[in-house]
């Protein structure tokens, strides 16, 4: 099947909305975890259920635009960030394809797999585009490898590797949780039904 | 009449371009020059006071995000001679120079693509990608993603108070808070899944989904690129060629 053929599958009916919502909850989940004081980033929520209810594709749409949209709205370093976000969609999408958002361990491992593909997707774009700076709180621990004698790759890579998968872990925790308590009346809707557990009800 | 964004978009490139391949003393005066341009043409004016607000904030951010930059590289990156001491801190040459030219190429990095967001109003940004071929499938996509960037911080407020109204831990301990935050986020997922399926429902119903569908909205097709577009695309490769050619023959 080509691909402009798969994507047309996968964004059938409620599906185009939903992803636009997703696209939304990844550039506004913050506000949630900021009213709530709680230390975790969430910016990739909503590409993580599209890949499950959705689809590959559909995720690394969502993904792509929510990291030029986020630029857009003052992050602009974001957009230079995006393949890892289609990166993000697309493996996420295989996992749940192969039903690894069915049981908890399986989602966890996913989510630390993720994380390190995340890593290496990464580093490459900060070290040499921005020479390890990101204008966020783990520029410290890459200006901390780099002071120990790392090169500037190999100091953003282990900062990916020491922040990504936890982070990844989390959001895939998050994401399993909320779908495995829908309802099959709404999840039904989607192309990706069957790669959430069959309990929900 | 859809404006024409791409001589803005090759400037985006081309600044891209300066920003990896030019001494930061060159960056420095390129920086300033976007700096200008909001004042100067009125292609790059901020689309609204909002747009205005954010670019100022951001410029700001970034001065004091250089600082600290140049600062940390210094005194972390011990190579080359030790240039000052302040408040016990010795800062050193080579760190100094590489924070300067990270800086200023993430600052001009920073500040062309947020150029080219503040001056273009993301409803234009959308009808220009539909003018370039985008599937109306992904335009109508991003059409909704406003819609929803609209509407959420004001549901999940909404959403927020009605769970503590509730009773639900929004200020207790971390682990309470972590509960909490299912609550406020299942909701808010069941609600916009219901008005996804209800949207989805009323596309269908409207023939959206048919491979002949109607289009309510026809916009004429792209011209072809202006000569200033042509113009920095030129100057844009020609950078690349000399950097790769400088760096392949030293």
């Amino acid at each position: 099947m080509k691909l402009s053929e798969q994507f047309t599958k996968e964004t059938s009916g409620a599906a185009i909305p939903f992803i636009a919502f997703c696209i939304a909850l990844n550039l506004t989940a913050g506000q949630i975890t900021s009213a709530l004081k709680i230390p975790i980033y969430l910016d990739s929520i909503g590409t993580v259920l599209t890949a499950v209810l959705v689809g590959p594709l559909a995720a690394a749409t969502a993904g792509a635009f929510s990291n030029l949209l986020a630029s857009a709205m003052g992050s602009p370093t974001m957009a230079f960030f995006a393949p890892v976000s289609i990166v993000i969609g697309l493996f996420t999408g295989f996992l749940a394809q192969r039903g690894w958002f069915k049981r908890w361990y399986t989602v966890v491992l996913g989510g630390a797999l993720q994380g390190v593909i995340a890593a290496i997707c990464s580093a490459p774009i900060s070290a040499y585009l921005f020479s390890g700076v990101m204008m966020a709180g783990t520029d410290f621990l890459v200006l901390y490898f780099r002071s120990v004698g790392n090169s500037i790759m190999e100091s953003v890579f282990y900062q990916g590797l020491a922040s990504d998968p936890v982070d990844k872990i989390i959001t895939y925790l998050i994401a399993f949780i909320l779908i495995r308590n829908l309802p099959q009346r709404l999840t039904g809707k989607f192309a990706g039904a069957s790669n959430i557990p069959s309990r929900s009800v | 009449m859809v404006p024409d964004l791409r001589p803005k978009l090759a400037f985006v490139l081309l600044l891209s371009v300066c920003a990896f391949v030019l001494s930061w003393q060159v960056l420095t005066l390129l920086i300033a020059l976007v700096l200008l341009l909001p004042f100067v043409l009125p292609t790059y004016h901020p689309a609204s006071p909002r747009a205005r607000r954010l670019f100022l904030r951001f410029v700001l951010f970034s001065v004091a995000l250089s600082g600290a930059i140049i600062t940390l590289n210094g005194w972390m990156i011990q190579s080359g001679e030790p240039v000052d001491t302040i408040l016990g801190i010795t800062l050193y040459s080579g760190g100094l120079l590489f924070g300067i030219q990270t800086a200023s190429r993430l600052v001009l990095l920073s500040f062309s693509v947020l150029l080219f967001f503040t001056s273009t109003p993301i409803p234009v940004c959308i009808n220009a990608l539909q003018q370039s071929g985008l599937s109306r499938t992904v335009v109508l996509m991003l059409l909704l993603t406003l819609h929803f960037l609209d509407t959420l911080p004001e549901r999940i407020d909404r959403i927020f108070v009605a769970q503590e109204a509730r009773g639900a831990p929004v200020r207790a301990g971390f682990v309470s808070r972590t509960k909490a935050f299912f609550s406020i986020l299942s909701p808010l997922l069941l609600s916009s899944m219901a008005e996804s399926v209800d949207r989805g429902v009323a596309l269908e119903l409207r023939g959206f989904l048919l491979e002949t569908a109607p289009s309510f909205h026809t916009l004429p097709p792209a011209k072809p690129p202006s000569p200033v577009t042509v113009l920095l695309l030129t100057a844009s490769v020609l950078i690349v060629v000399f950097s790769l050619a400088r760096w392949l023959f030293p």
